[in-house]
């Protein structure tokens, strides 16, 4: 046993060589990272000014805007820590699972008070996250209880001002990265932010091992519910009709971030890789675009198929990346109950 | 270069283990001691507390309701100091929400106002009102609630329909039968039943004064039993800690887990951000006796004293071993400088947050929309955890447990979320 843990430490490292981490670092920087985080910035502008020029929820133009800027937060929803943990912005983009029902409650007061918080982005910014970013535009676009709220002016003043937070939120996470949060990355070592570029690295993993995790715990699990009692309507974004896409769309991500970080260890990559086109092609298969299908014994069971396949992933990323680059997850937001 | 000083520090790391492995058993077994000496100490209060109900419910009054709620708040003392040892240790964590589940739709349990509202998509029994109706049906079953029996909370009510928000048992449902719902939003004041709730006949408010006591009077037998176990679990021979003794590497592993995931999933993420995120004073760990301050303040005592090897106990003994600070110090006594610092940064913010409640700014006022000295408060404790959950990390690296870590966790391993 002490012999073994010698040994493992003797070898990490020689192992870890092969390729310079800081390679690897600015790699996921450059073609993972703050391009994802450039586009969410440069959908949500297209958001910003599509619901200035229209409000109406049902207009297509509004609608389509809503849809590329959603996708382009999904492909970067893994990436919570950093700029965009900072004055909880990404909360106040995404804040789901919503279990106690926090969105529409504070998306009616607002509505029936006809309350002037909304009218300055300083102001709205102070309103719960409930009411914020793209959970509470779903509300505001798609929900017909919410559409039946009067005023309609007050209801399109709100979406404006959402759209336009949620613009000001995803600018303020880019911003942090090309001016703070990338150099402190790629100068793992050299700062107290991570004292070494194992820490950055360990982060990286983090976030990758977390996202699958919200995957498979949240997006799929929560409309799963228990086998007696499936509960679709917990589904992430069923309103929308994007429950499916989103776990599309941040596998093909992860699988992405997966590649680059596995990059000096090829024959780990290639498994990690195989693992996850395994679920992304589950994924693509389910013909059950918000899980309707989980109400049903079969279709409870391909949904549960796809959620082993997205754990098998995590699996092969706990197992073998984490060992052979010696690090493993850290403590994340979804520890805890 | 760096390669080159990696691979030294993982030498030096790596020949330590020999004597690290034999401080891990001093080091873990204390841990093992600390746990004993707080769920005792959990026990012995919740046992005074159980004497106080007992007086309220024989002879109920104003005096007798005070008492009970003054035995409840320093119940609460030792019981936080104890959930640092819940995540990791499987046998806490399991065992955790007959005691401590929160929040909980509290209409399950006795009369509401009427802001609070009837069923839930989510809950369907949110509003079932088990003080007023002696029977009704709970997912099919007729269920007979004649006799309010510590069972009958246990088995049948809590979790009922398999929803965790239905708490039945714990500290909270009896909060809630002593104080009642805290309608002040976010204005001052706690939650003002009045002890005529437990009067006998014409001077019986809110309706079925006996069922009340009786429920009380259950759920905190039940929380004197389920202490009581797990204090067995902690002694000499008891399944706690003789699961760590056998493994003390991973025994340190799960000391660390526990202080990290209550540091951030728990107290940062769910206790401390949501609510603040989400301006709901309904959002706070106690939130009908307005206690969330001291609930806080007293985890982070609790994981300085894993720490440090130090507890003091409820009769003001102090109970002192070796420590993973020793242990951190022998490796790397920078960062055992830096977690005892980043601790105590820690302590001080929830110190803040505990002053202004207790001078007449209450928690739930700090969560109001706007209120920006709320707010600091409440981020500067949470980044206190925050930052002191970076130096846990560190330090699980540093005493070369990440795989062990890994592997030995089990709320690592299994997460569930921070919204549920």
């Amino acid at each position: 046993m002490r012999l073994e843990i010698l040994c493992l430490a003797l070898f990490l490292p020689m192992a870890v060589a092969a390729q310079p981490a800081s390679d690897v670092i600015d790699d996921i920087l450059d073609n993972h990272i703050l391009p994802g985080f450039e586009a969410l910035a440069a959908e949500t502008g297209d958001l910003a000014a599509a619901a200035r020029s229209d409000c109406d929820p049902s207009s297509e133009a509004l609608r389509a805007a809503y849809g590329d800027a959603f996708d382009a937060w999904i492909r970067v929803s893994h990436l919570r820590f950093g700029p965009a943990e900072t004055d909880n912005r990404s909360f106040a983009l995404a804040f789901w699972p919503d279990t106690r029902g926090a969105t529409p409650r504070s998306l009616s007061d607002l509505v029936r008070a006809q309350d002037p918080v909304i009218e300055t982005a300083e102001s709205y910014a102070t309103v719960s996250v409930a009411a914020r970013g793209f959970y509470a535009l779903e509300f505001l676009l798609y929900d017909p209880e919410i559409q039946a709220l009067e005023p309609a002016a007050y209801r399109c003043a709100l979406i404006r001002a959402a759209s336009a937070d949620a613009h000001e939120s995803a600018r303020a996470i880019l911003t942090d990265w090309q001016e703070t949060h990338a150099g402190l990355m790629r100068n793992a070592g050299g700062n107290d932010t991570y004292q070494s570029r194992d820490e950055a690295l360990r982060t990286l993993f983090g976030a990758l091992s977390e996202g699958l995790e919200f995957t498979a715990d949240l997006r799929l699990g929560r409309p799963m519910g228990t086998f007696e009692r499936p509960r679709p309507r917990q589904a992430e974004a069923w309103r929308s009709g994007r429950s499916l896409r989103h776990v599309q769309m941040s596998l093909i991500s992860q699988a992405d971030l997966a590649r680059r970080l596995a990059a000096s260890r090829p024959e780990i990559r290639d498994r990690l890789d195989r693992a996850f086109q395994h679920a992304i092609t589950r994924a693509e298969a389910l013909d059950d675009p918000v899980f309707a299908g989980v109400e049903t014994p079969a279709g409870r069971l391909r949904v549960e198929v796809l959620q082993q396949a997205v754990r098998d992933a995590g699996g092969v990323l706990r197992a073998e990346l984490g060992p052979a680059l010696g690090i493993a997850a850290g403590f994340n937001a979804l520890d805890g109950d | 270069m760096k390669r080159l000083l990696l691979t030294g520090t993982a030498l030096v790391a790596g020949l330590a283990t020999g004597a690290q492995a034999q401080d891990a058993s001093d080091v873990v077994s204390h841990y093992a001691d600390m746990a004993q000496a707080k769920y005792t100490d959990a026990l012995i209060t919740a046992e005074r507390l159980q004497d106080a109900v007992a007086a309220l419910v024989a002879e109920p009054s104003a005096q007798n309701m005070t008492a009970a709620r003054a035995a409840w708040i320093a119940a609460r003392v030792p019981y936080q100091q104890t959930e640092v040892y819940r995540f990791g240790n499987a046998i806490v964590d399991d065992w955790e929400g007959r005691v401590n589940a929160w929040p909980l739709d509290e209409g399950l349990i006795d009369y509401v106002d009427g802001a609070y509202g009837g069923p839930t998509d989510e809950n369907e029994f949110a509003a079932l009102n088990v003080v007023a109706n002696a029977s009704f049906t709970l997912s099919g079953t007729d269920v007979d609630a004649a006799e309010i029996t510590p069972a009958l909370l246990q088995d049948t009510l809590h979790e009922a329909d398999g929803v965790e928000a239905n708490v039945a048992t714990g500290y909270h449902a009896v909060e809630f039968l002593l104080w009642g719902q805290d309608l002040n939003g976010h204005g001052p004041g706690a939650g003002d039943r009045p002890w005529t709730d437990y009067a006998a006949g014409d001077a019986c408010t809110g309706g079925n004064c006996d069922r009340r006591a009786a429920y009380l009077t259950a759920a905190t037998d039940l929380l004197v039993s389920d202490l009581e176990w797990m204090a067995a679990q902690w002694a000499e021979g008891g399944a706690a800690r003789e699961e760590l003794l056998d493994d003390p590497q991973s025994g340190l592993a799960t000391m660390l887990t526990g202080m990290g995931s209550l540091s951030y999933g728990e107290l940062a993420g769910e206790r401390m951000r949501l609510g603040l995120m989400l301006n709901d004073p309904e959002e706070e760990h106690d939130c009908f006796s307005d206690n969330t301050h001291n609930s806080h303040f007293y985890n982070g005592i609790g994981m300085q004293n894993v720490y440090l090897g130090e507890y003091v106990r409820v009769d003001g003994t102090l109970v002192a071993g070796p420590s993973l600070s020793d242990l951190a110090a022998a490796v790397d006594p920078e960062l055992d400088r830096e977690m005892r610092t980043r601790l105590s940064d820690t302590l001080m913010a929830l110190g803040r947050i505990k002053t202004a409640a207790e001078s007449g700014f209450a928690y739930d006022q700090m969560l109001e929309r706007g209120d920006e000295a709320g707010e600091a408060l409440i981020m500067g404790g949470v980044n206190g955890l925050i930052a002191q959950t970076e130096s846990i990390e560190r330090l699980v690296a540093a005493l070369d447990l990440d795989q062990i870590a890994f592997e030995g966790s089990d709320s690592l391993d299994n997460p569930s979320a921070v919204f549920e």
